[in-house]
C-alpha cells in the first residue's frame, strides 16, 4: 500500500465535499485524519467540546432520539457540504441510511439500511434472496416465544421437558449479542426480560461459526476477511484456519449473494455465518458498521492496513478502483494469526488482577488491556461488551493460536 | 534459564515494549492520544515491578510530557501538580498509581535538570518533590500498613518510587518540611489526631541527633510522644511498669515527673504521652492536689478543679487511660471553661458514667477503640466527650460528606453544650436523636434514606461516630421537608437544626427557581453591612454564624459546597479577617486566585482558619444574619463590591448562570 498516494487522491476529492463520521470513535477520527479527509464528527454533544479543543468539527447530536426534526440532521451536514458518512455504531446505520438517501435523492436507500436494523426482516429478506438460513420466526411476546419452543420441540420429535440444543432469543433491534438468550429449558422462557420482546427466536445451527468483513466500494468486495471464533464472544482470530480459509471462494460467493439481497453499495459489512462439516454455509445476521470484539484491531495486526481507513475509503463513492486496490492487500497476504481473549471474569467478586508469567512468557502474546479492578462487585454482562479487558496474541501457526486462546481463556486474571 | 535471567529478559521485553509504546504515542495526533496511552501505562506498571523497570521508566522521563503520557488528564500541566494530592493518587485506585508515578519521574527529571521544563524550575521540582516526601514519610521508610498488606503490590511500587528519589536527590529540607508540616497540624489541634502522632514518630528515623534548630524543634515533638520524662525512657514507655516505678517515687521525683510532662508542652501540642495518664491517675489516688498544677490549668481553671474536686476525681477514674491519653488536654479544657460549674454539663456528664449503652453503639465504640485496652464503652464516650467539650474547634468530619454534622457538634460544643450531652445520651443509649422541625417531631431512627449514608469511622472522634448518622438523617429529612420554596432551604433549615440563637435574617446568592446567581451585588452588600465592622454599627457577632461556601480547587474551578461557621472577625496586621471554623480534615486550602485560607500565624486561635474579609466574602453563598442589626449597605464603596464579584465571577461563578 502507498499511503502518499491515498492521500494524494484524497485531496482530490476533498473539493467535492466532506466526510461525516457518524459516532465517537478515536480509532475512526484517526483514520479520517491519516488519509487526510475534510471530515465533521456527529457525535452526542458531550463529546463536542472535547474535539472541538483538538479543531476537530464536530456536530452534536442525539443519534437516539427519533423525532419530526431528524431531517435536520441531513440539512445541517449539507451546510458542512457533507457528501458521505460513514456509520461507526449500530444505531448510527439507520442515520447513515437516511442521509445517504438524501444525498443520492433515493429514497430505498434508507429501506435497504433499515434491514440492517432489523434482524427478523435481514433474515427473511436473505431467505427470500436464496441464501440457507435457520428456522427463525418473529415472536412479539412470551405466549408466542413458548409456542415456538413446542414447536421446535414436536418438529425435532424429542423426549423429555428440555431440548437438547438450545433456541436463540434475539432482540430484534440491538446490536450483535446484546440481549442474546439461550434457552433449553421451557421454565426459562419465564425469565426472559420484558425488553427482550419482540425478538427473534431461532433454532440452533451446528458447525463452526465465523464472521467475515468485507470491504465494499460500488457493490464490488475489494477486501474480505475471515475471522474465527474459538468461542464466540470470547476468544477469536483472523485470519481464519485453513479449514475455513480453503473455502473462501465459496465463503465469497455467499458474501457477494448477500451484496446483492441487500443492494449494499459502500462500506463494510460484518455477517456472520455457520459452517458445517459438509461446507454449507448458514446465514446468522448481518451489521453495517465497525465490527465488536476488536476485529478490526486484528486485521490490522494480521494484514498490516488500517480497517477503520479501509471503511472510509470504502464508504467513500467518489474512491477509484486504482485507489481501493493499491490500499488494499490480497487475501494471502497476511502476516500470521491475530487472535484476542475478550476476558471476563469468572467469580461474581474480583479483588485484584493477576497476571501470570505464563502469559507474559508466551510467544504468541501481545498486549493486553486488563487493569486493576476498581469495584469488586462484576458487573452485569451486556452482549459481548463491557469485558474487562482484551487480550491480543499473534503467531505463524493457526492451531497454536487456537490452542491458545482456549487456554487463556480459562485462565482467572480476576481474583 | 535461571529466575533472574528470566526476570532480566522480561524486563528487557518489557522496555522495549514501553519504548516503542511511548513512540507510538509521541506519534499520534492530539485527539487520539488517549488511545494509546492505555498501552504505555500498562507496560509503564509492570516495569514499576522491578527496580530496574523504575529506572529504566525515569531514563525516559524527560519524554513524558512531549509523547503526551499525561495529555488530557490531571497531571497534564506540571505547574498545577499539588504534593499534598500524591498521596490520593499513588493509593488510588486502577491506572491512577501509575499515572501518578509517572508524574512523580517527571518532576524527578526536572529536578535532576535531566529534563528542561518551560514552566517548572529545577529549584521548584525538588521542592515538591521534597514536599511530596514529607508528606508521604510512610512510603519513605516503608512501613507496612494494613492498607498496604491488603493491596501489596500498589504498595511495593510507591515504595520503590521513594527509594529512587531518596536515592536521587539528597534529603536535606525534609526536616524543614517536616517540621512545618508538624506545626501546621498542631495549629489546628485536632480531636482525632493520629496523622499527627504518625509524622511526629517519623522524627527518630530523619532525627538522629539534632543539631540545628529546625532539628532541635523536631526533636522536642519526638521527645513530648515518645520519652518525655527520666522515668518513662526508663521504663521504655511500657505504662504497667511506670505504673509500678511511680510507687516508688518520692515527692520530689513525682514532681520532676508532673515538670517533665508539662514541659514536653502537651497543652501546645494537643497530644499526651500514655504515661501521661498513668502519672494522673497516679495523682488522683496519692495526691489530687497535684493535678491542677499537672494539668497546666491557669487560676480560672484550678479554681474550677477545686470546686468540682471530687467530680473531676470521678471523670479522671472514668475517661483517663494509656489509650484515652489524648482526652487529658480535652479534660484541662474543660476545666478552664469552667463547664463542670453548669449543673446542666455536670449532670448530663454524670448520666454517661453509668449510662445503659445501647448494643450497636457499644459496637461502634469498642470496634473503633485500640485493641486489648481493656475500657468500657462508657470510658471511651466520656473520654471523646471531653475531648469534644474541651476542643469544640476539634471535631472534624473525616472521610464524610456530612459538614453539616460535625459543624453541629463543634458549634453547640462552643454554645450548646448541655444540649450536645442530651443529644450524646440520646444517641448512645437509645440509638435515637430527635429534634423538630416546624412543629413537627423528627426521630432519627424513623426516618428512612434514599441512600443511606456509610460512615467511614477512621478519622472520626467518639462523640462524632455515634451522633453523626443521626445527625445526618435529621438535617436531610428537614432539607426535603423544607424544598420546594423557592429559597435555598438553610434558611429554614439551619436555625431548626442548629438552634434559635441562629438568626432568622438570611441572604443566598441563589434564586432557587431559576437556578441562577441574583442580585450578588446586594448580596454582598448585605454581608459587608452585616459582618463589617465599618458598616455594621458595631453589632459585633454574637454566637457563630453557620454560612454556606462554594469551595473551589487551586484554579478557582467550583468542588462544591460547604458548610462552615464564622467564628470572630476582626483585625490582624491592620487587615480585617474572618475567623472560621472549617470540619473539613484539612484547614490549609487553596482554593485559587491566591486564595488560600491559613491556620496558624494571622492571629487564628487553635482549631481557627481565616481569610482576608473580601478574599472570604467572594467565596460566600450563604449567610445568616440578625434583620434588626443591619448597618449601612448603601455606604459600601461600589468598587469594593465590583473587585468581589469579579473574583467571584472568575471562579465559581463560571459554574453557574448570572443575571443582573
Amino acid at each position: 500500500m502507498d499511503e502518499e498516494l491515498t492521500i494524494q487522491f484524497v485531496s482530490e476529492k476533498n473539493v467535492h465535499g466532506k466526510l461525516a463520521l457518524l459516532g465517537y470513535s478515536v480509532e475512526a477520527i484517526e483514520a479520517a485524519h491519516r488519509l487526510n479527509y475534510d471530515f465533521v464528527v456527529v457525535a452526542p454533544e458531550d463529546f463536542v467540546p472535547i474535539l472541538e479543543k483538538d479543531n476537530i468539527t464536530a456536530l452534536g447530536w442525539d443519534f437516539n432520539k427519533i423525532s419530526e426534526d431528524s431531517y435536520k440532521l441531513h440539512e445541517r451536514l449539507s451546510a458542512l457540504n457533507v457528501r458521505f458518512t460513514v456509520p461507526l455504531y449500530e444505531e448510527t446505520v439507520e442515520w447513515a441510511g437516511m442521509i445517504n438517501s438524501r444525498i443520492h435523492n433515493n429514497p430505498r436507500i434508507f429501506n435497504k439500511f433499515l434491514l440492517f436494523r432489523d434482524k427478523a426482516m435481514m433474515k427473511r429478506k436473505a431467505q427470500m434472496s436464496g441464501i440457507r438460513v435457520g428456522v427463525f420466526e418473529e415472536v412479539d411476546n412470551r405466549e408466542q416465544a413458548f409456542r415456538y419452543f413446542d414447536r421446535i420441540k414436536q418438529v425435532l420429535n424429542e423426549e423429555g421437558e428440555d431440548l437438547a440444543s438450545p433456541i436463540h432469543f434475539k432482540p430484534t433491534q440491538a446490536a450483535g449479542s446484546v440481549g442474546h438468550v439461550a434457552v433449553k429449558k421451557k421454565k426459562d422462557i419465564h425469565e426472559l426480560p420484558e425488553k427482550s420482546f419482540p425478538c427473534l427466536a431461532e433454532s440452533h445451527l451446528n458447525g463452526q461459526e465465523f464472521s467475515v468483513e468485507a470491504f465494499i466500494n460500488n457493490g464490488k468486495v475489494y477486501f474480505m476477511n475471515i475471522n474465527q471464533y474459538v468461542h464466540l464472544g470470547y476468544s477469536q482470530f483472523t485470519p481464519a484456519s485453513n479449514f475455513l480459509f480453503n473455502q473462501y471462494d465459496n465463503i465469497l460467493s455467499e458474501v457477494e449473494k448477500l451484496i446483492n439481497a441487500f443492494d449494499f453499495q459502500y462500506g463494510v459489512i460484518h455477517p456472520e455465518y455457520f459452517i458445517d462439516n459438509e461446507s454449507n454455509l448458514n446465514f446468522g445476521e448481518v451489521a453495517a458498521r465497525v465490527p465488536g470484539g476488536h476485529i478490526f484491531d486484528l486485521i490490522n495486526r494480521a494484514y498490516g492496513f488500517d480497517p477503520f481507513a479501509g471503511m472510509i475509503l470504502c464508504s467513500d463513492p467518489m474512491s477509484t478502483e486504482e485507489e481501493l486496490r493499491n490500499f488494499f492487500p490480497k487475501p494471502k497476504e497476511f502476516k500470521g494469526y491475530a487472535g484476542n481473549v475478550l476476558v471476563y471474569p469468572q467469580r461474581k467478586s474480583v479483588e485484584r488482577l493477576e497476571i501470570t508469567d505464563d502469559l507474559l512468557d508466551h510467544p504468541y502474546f501481545e498486549k493486553h488491556s486488563m487493569f486493576e479492578p476498581v469495584n469488586p462487585k462484576v458487573a452485569e454482562r451486556v452482549g459481548f461488551g463491557d469485558h474487562y479487558g482484551t487480550i491480543f496474541f499473534f503467531g505463524d501457526q493457526s492451531q497454536e493460536m487456537k490452542e491458545t486462546l482456549q487456554y487463556f481463556e480459562k485462565e482467572e486474571f480476576y481474583v | 534459564m535461571n529466575e533472574t535471567q528470566k526476570e532480566n529478559n522480561q524486563i528487557q521485553r518489557f522496555s522495549d515494549s514501553f519504548k516503542q509504546a511511548l513512540h507510538n504515542l509521541n506519534e499520534a495526533p492530539a485527539f487520539a492520544k488517549s488511545r494509546y496511552q492505555t498501552e504505555v501505562f500498562r507496560l509503564a506498571t509492570a516495569l514499576m515491578d522491578s527496580d530496574e523497570g523504575m529506572s529504566i521508566l525515569y531514563e525516559c522521563a524527560h519524554e513524558f510530557d512531549s509523547a503526551g503520557v499525561f495529555h488530557g488528564g490531571p497531571w497534564e500541566r506540571a505547574t498545577e501538580l499539588i504534593p499534598s494530592l500524591v498521596k490520593a493518587g499513588l493509593k488510588g485506585e486502577g491506572v491512577y498509581p501509575t499515572v501518578e508515578t509517572l508524574s512523580e519521574l517527571r518532576m524527578l527529571a526536572i529536578a535532576k535538570e535531566k529534563y528542561n521544563h518551560k514552566e517548572v524550575s529545577s529549584v521548584e521540582a525538588r521542592k515538591f518533590l521534597i514536599r511530596t516526601i514529607a508528606l508521604n514519610l510512610e512510603l519513605l521508610f516503608a512501613e507496612p500498613t494494613e492498607e498496604s498488606r491488603k493491596r501489596p503490590k500498589v504498595f511495593a511500587r510507591a515504595f520503590r518510587l521513594f527509594t529512587l528519589l531518596k536515592n536521587e536527590i539528597s534529603l536535606d529540607g525534609i526536616q524543614k518540611q517536616l517540621l512545618e508540616e508538624i506545626e501546621f497540624l498542631i495549629a489546628q489541634r485536632p480531636i482525632q489526631n493520629i496523622r499527627l502522632q504518625d509524622l511526629i514518630i517519623y522524627v527518630g528515623k530523619l532525627v538522629l541527633s539534632p543539631q540545628t534548630e529546625i532539628e532541635c524543634k523536631l526533636y522536642s515533638y519526638y521527645k513530648a510522644i515518645t520519652a518525655p520524662s527520666v522515668h518513662t525512657k526508663k521504663t521504655e514507655n511500657d505504662s504497667v511498669k511506670y505504673r509500678s516505678l511511680l510507687l516508688e517515687l518520692d515527692e520530689k521525683q513525682i514532681d520532676e515527673e508532673i515538670t517533665a510532662f508539662i514541659d514536653s508542652n502537651f497543652q501546645k501540642i494537643g497530644l499526651s504521652h500514655p504515661c501521661f495518664a498513668v502519672l494522673i491517675r497516679h495523682l488522683c489516688r496519692e495526691s489530687p492536689d497535684r493535678i491542677p498544677h499537672a494539668l497546666s490549668l491557669d487560676d480560672s481553671g484550678q479554681a474550677e478543679f477545686e470546686k468540682n474536686k471530687e467530680f473531676c476525681l470521678t471523670l479522671i477514674k472514668v475517661a483517663i487511660f494509656p489509650s484515652t491519653a489524648n482526652s487529658i488536654y480535652g479534660f484541662s479544657r474543660v476545666l478552664q471553661r469552667n463547664l463542670l460549674s453548669r449543673s446542666e454539663i455536670k449532670n448530663g456528664l454524670k448520666k454517661l458514667i453509668e449510662l445503659d449503652i445501647h448494643t450497636d453503639m457499644k459496637k461502634l465504640l469498642m470496634d473503633n477503640q485500640e485493641k486489648n485496652s481493656g475500657l468500657t464503652a462508657n470510658s471511651i464516650l466520656m473520654a471523646g466527650t471531653l475531648s469534644v467539650l474541651g476542643q469544640p474547634l476539634g471535631v472534624r468530619q473525616g472521610n464524610n460528606p456530612t459538614c453539616q454534622a460535625a459543624r453541629g457538634i463543634s458549634l453547640w460544643s462552643q454554645h450548646a453544650p448541655g444540649f450536645l450531652l442530651q443529644i450524646i445520651t440520646s444517641a448512645a443509649r437509645n440509638n435515637l436523636v430527635e429534634m423538630y422541625f416546624e412543629a413537627t417531631l423528627l426521630k432519627s431512627n424513623e426516618l428512612i434514606e434514599e441512600t443511606p449514608l456509610k460512615l467511614d469511622n477512621e478519622r472520626l472522634d467518639a462523640v462524632s461516630l455515634i451522633v453523626v448518622p443521626h445527625l445526618n438523617k435529621i438535617y436531610n429529612e428537614m432539607m426535603k421537608r423544607a424544598s420546594y420554596r423557592g429559597e435555598d432551604q438553610h434558611k429554614w433549615v439551619n436555625p431548626a437544626f442548629y438552634g434559635r440563637w441562629v438568626s432568622k435574617g438570611f441572604a443566598c446568592v441563589f434564586d432557587v427557581t431559576l437556578g441562577k446567581i441574583t442580585h450578588y451585588k446586594d448580596f454582598v452588600r448585605r454581608f459587608f453591612a452585616t459582618h463589617h465592622p465599618s458598616f455594621n454599627g458595631g453589632n459585633q457577632l454574637v454566637y457563630p454564624n453557620p454560612v454556606g461556601i462554594f469551595v473551589t480547587d487551586i484554579h478557582g474551578k467550583l468542588l462544591g459546597l460547604h458548610a462552615i461557621s464564622i467564628q470572630r472577625i476582626k483585625s490582624f496586621d491592620n487587615k480585617l479577617r474572618v475567623y472560621f471554623y472549617n470540619p473539613n480534615n484539612e484547614g490549609r486550602q487553596q482554593w485559587g486566585n491566591t486564595i488560600k485560607t491559613t491556620v496558624s500565624g494571622h492571629g487564628e486561635k487553635p482549631g481557627e482558619s481565616s481569610l482576608a474579609f473580601n478574599e472570604f466574602t467572594s467565596r460566600l453563598y450563604a449567610f445568616h444574619f440578625n434583620p434588626y442589626e443591619e448597618g449601612d449597605a448603601y455606604a459600601v464603596p461600589g468598587k469594593i463590591i465590583e473587585e468581589i464579584e469579579d473574583v467571584a465571577q472568575l471562579s465559581w461563578g463560571q459554574s453557574y448562570t448570572w443575571e443582573n
